[in-house]
């Protein structure tokens, strides 16, 4: 849909979500679907971010505060297991991080050149609550 | 719930309103979101009896302004069936907001606009002002002068507008009181062939086609809007003339009832000639037709469709004349009439040596009287006679007070 | 009718596949894209949407991208939900003539800022709610209009500095109260309105899933902390939302039928308000001594304000 000149497109300015029919969407994960190219799924807000989220599997317990409370759809939750953040379309907010209860945390902000390895490497141990 | 069928004459006593009601009722619209109006409430009325009577199937949804009525027929039609309403005057300026909103979403959606002025002074009576002010919206308009034009516009109306080469949403004009209050003998069809001639509704980019869901009415800023504005401009300047004379074409054959884009009367061998809108032009034709009798060749035009523009008929019907007459029922405040300047820009790069002159007339439901015109037709044969416009460029006729003229 | 979808636990809620797709322009941190997706995860039904102007909708319909997979409208600022009525009743009069291209019944629903529903909008939404089509309306409160940068809605709380009510040397920003819409679609006669806040998911999705089953226009009134005009930072976007709920700034209830007023979440250990205030950019000047009165006075009304809630909840009106 690049620059289409003004005979390109469909009237009205309209439209569509997919490409063809799209039965039980309600119940079809993003892999099943058939999106079509003016759906923004296809489309990334990843250069916004300048910080990013790194998940360490280790120590989350798939509470889903993350996937509840994402603004941005990014938090992959599959068969009520949290797998992966989606980098094309988590725009770096925090707030994953703010609600993770687990310690320590099971997503932390990293800048977003840094490289996940080394983020994972770097891992802070277990807090001690000071009483 | 089953609907029942109306038998009607072959001719009935019925004034533009109920005309336009009974056509909507024998297109069997799905819904029809409608706020009352003077001098449209009848039309409102007449489909609300009908429901009441068991003849509509559609819904009715009585909505709490014109501004919700239009957005009710935008959400309507969006989500795929037959759609119309009605409205006047400030119901319609009401309305404006949501006119340009249809057009460009390109929902079929049908739109009786019984003309009448606008306030202020408020006024309840018919002229152009209205009609006028929808002209820059995107909508196909077309324009009767009697009730029986009302009824069979209507399905004109409905089978344009709803074609998915158009697609864009269509007014079918009446003048206030003057139309919509007169009743007169009315051709009718039987309700099978009404429908059958506008056809089954056929949905396109249908919101409730559930399983192909769409996005309607976006955003669009300097890198889409143009081209999604010269669009709708490009379907509304190639695609509708050609469709609604098609459909001229098959209402003919149906009803032998011939109607033209740009009409006219008396114009084979006329010199002089009246270019007006409404019932004006009958009143025009009576009078044409009597400055015959008196050696003066009078012709009329009458303006049947508004927009798009009849650009190539009008200069085709005023080709030879030598000199016509511009009448504007609508206050042009501080320009000359939209007729005037649009045949001016018509005629202006032809080899027509017309003289060209405005006249303003009839706001607020102020007569035209048959005298009015039979001196502007005496002055258009003077100007005739004299190769150049004798008058000012702009006139009001029929206003108390000193003779106002500008230009 | 179709069935409730079954929503124990977040795990179980956490299977939802959404309706609603990410790269929209929203601003990172923005409670709206919690609001709509807990609204449209609470069914699996097929949904039939509309947005009125202001954030939600243009930042996710902006040509040549839509980030809605039900089918969606907008026409303009004040008429989003009649835009839904008019869907409605098509979907009721295709039904009935036995048109539908699928039979089935989809939700209708109509989303808005409180600017398109407390102030521009009021009329058309009065008028869907007298009429009784079967929709609802969520309201995206943001108390204030965000999406033209700050301006004051007749949802800005006293005390809130807007850009066309800022706070100055001789003002305190916003002189008026929140209008109290609840009360107002409850007027209605409306089969349910609740106030719901996406924090609080649980209570949400309840109030939600109770308004799909409801039969009539129902109104939803859900809070949207606005990192932007509230001015906190946006991962704050939860805490936020929590201390609005926990001061009772924002108390969460339900009232049925026009009549039957439930309070449905009583916080362990309400926060002062103080604490709400001191979080937001927007109330900074109200810790100047010249306005600290007007602390005292929030909490207060505040105090009456759930003193009422409670009294009619018990009295059962």
């Amino acid at each position: 849909m690049e620059n289409n000149g003004w005979s390109e497109f469909e009237i009205g300015a309209m439209l569509r979500s997919f490409e063809g029919p799209a039965t039980n969407i309600a119940t079809t994960h993003t892999e099943d679907r058939n999106y079509s190219a003016s759906n923004s799924f296809t489309a990334s807000v990843a250069d916004w971010r300048i910080e990013k989220p790194v998940f360490n599997k280790d120590y989350c317990i798939d509470c889903q505060f993350c996937w509840i409370y994402c603004p941005d759809m990014s938090i992959i939750s599959r068969d009520k297991k949290m797998i992966g953040v989606d980098m094309d379309h988590c725009k770096g907010c925090g707030i994953c991080v703010e609600v993770c209860p687990t310690n320590p945390k099971s997503l932390l902000m990293f800048q977003e050149q840094h490289d996940d390895e080394v983020a994972l490497a770097e891992w802070p141990e277990k807090e001690t609550k000071e009483k | 719930m089953a609907f029942d069928k109306m038998e009607l004459r072959d001719i009935e006593v019925w004034d533009g309103n109920f005309a336009a009601a009974q056509a909507m009722r024998q297109v069997q619209i799905d819904v029809v979101a409608a706020y009352p109006i003077t001098p449209s409430t009848p039309i409102v009325e007449g489909y609300a009896k009908f429901l009441a009577d068991g003849y509509v199937e559609g819904e009715f949804v009585m909505v709490e302004s014109e501004h919700a009525a239009m957005s009710g027929c935008i959400g309507a039609a969006a989500a795929g069936g037959r759609v119309a309403t009605a409205t006047s005057s400030q119901g319609f300026a009401l309305m404006v907001e949501t006119l340009y909103q249809s057009s460009g979403m390109r929902l079929p959606i049908v739109l009786n606009v019984v003309n009448r002025a606008l306030a202020a002074p408020l006024n309840v009576n018919g002229d152009h002002s209205d009609m006028y002010l929808g002209r820059d919206s995107g909508w196909i308009q077309l324009d009767a002068y009697s009730p029986q034009e009302a009824y069979d516009l209507n399905f004109i109306a409905f089978k344009v507008s709803e074609d998915h080469d158009v697609r864009l949403p269509c007014m079918v004009h009446q003048d206030g009181f003057m139309t919509s209050h007169t009743a007169q003998g009315v051709k009718t069809f039987t309700d099978e062939v009404a429908y059958d001639f506008v056809g089954e509704y056929k949905p396109m980019n249908d919101m409730l086609d559930l399983d192909h869901p769409v996005t309607h009415g976006v955003q669009t800023e300097e890198d889409w809007h143009f081209e999604h504005k010269a669009r709708q401009h490009n379907d509304l300047m190639t695609k509708v003339m050609p469709k609604i004379q098609e459909v001229f074409d098959a209402f003919e054959e149906l009803s032998g009832r011939k109607y033209n884009i740009v009409e006219q009367y008396d114009m084979d061998d006329a010199d002089v000639a009246v270019v007006c809108m409404g019932t004006s032009v009958e009143t025009a034709r009576e009078v044409a037709k009597e400055m015959r009798a008196e050696g003066i060749k009078a012709g009329v035009v009458g303006i049947r469709v508004l927009r798009p523009y009849p650009f190539a008929q009008i200069i085709e019907a005023l080709k030879d004349i030598k000199s016509i007459a511009a009448l504007d029922r609508s206050s042009p405040n501080g320009a000359p009439g939209m007729l005037f300047n649009e045949l001016a820009g018509a005629l202006y790069n032809t080899d027509s040596k017309a003289t060209l002159s405005g006249y303003v007339y009839g706001l607020g439901g102020r007569d035209l009287t048959k005298a009015h015109l039979t001196d502007l037709y005496k002055e258009l044969q003077a100007n005739a006679d004299a190769g150049k416009v004798l008058t000012p460029l702009q006139q009001f006729i029929g206003v108390r007070g000193p003779k106002l003229t500008f230009l | 009718m179709s069935e409730i979808k079954k929503i124990k636990n977040l795990k179980e809620f956490s299977t939802s596949a959404d309706r609603f797709e990410g790269a929209n322009l929203l601003c990172p941190g923005c409670a709206h894209s919690i609001i709509v997706r807990e609204v449209l995860n609470a069914t699996n039904d097929d949904l039939i949407l509309s947005a009125a102007t202001g954030c939600l909708e243009v930042c996710t319909a902006v040509y040549p991208y839509t980030s809605w997979d039900a089918s969606w409208i907008h026409i303009g600022f004040e008429n989003g939900s009649t835009a839904v009525a008019g869907a409605e009743a098509m979907h009721k009069a295709l039904k009935r003539k036995g048109r539908l291209k699928q039979d089935r019944d989809p939700k209708f629903v109509s989303f808005a800022g409180d600017g398109a529903s407390y102030d521009i909008g009021f009329q058309w939404i009065s008028g869907c709610f007298e009429r009784g089509h079967n929709m609802m309306h969520v309201v995206l409160d943001n108390e204030v209009y965000a999406n033209t940068g700050g301006q004051r809605s007749s949802s800005t709380p006293i005390g809130s500095s807007a850009t066309t009510s800022p706070a100055g040397r001789i003002s305190y920003g916003e002189k008026k109260n929140k209008k109290d819409m609840l009360a107002i679609m409850a007027a209605h006669g409306s089969p349910y309105v609740a106030q719901v806040a996406p924090n609080k998911w649980k209570n949400m999705i309840k109030a939600i899933q109770h308004g799909f089953e409801a039969e009539g226009p129902v109104f939803i009134n859900a809070m949207s902390a606005c990192t932007t005009e509230w001015k906190f930072a946006p991962e704050d976007t939860i805490a936020i939302s929590d201390l609005a709920t926990d001061s009772l700034v924002f108390p969460l209830y339900e009232i049925i039928d026009g009549q039957k007023l439930n309070i449905t979440y009583r916080p362990k250990n309400v926060v002062p308000v103080e604490e709400y205030l001191a979080a937001q950019g927007r109330f900074k000047h109200l810790f100047k001594d010249q306005y600290k009165y007007l602390i005292k006075e929030w909490q207060e009304r505040v105090d009456q304000k759930w003193d009422y809630l409670q009294r009619r909840e018990e009295a059962s009106v």
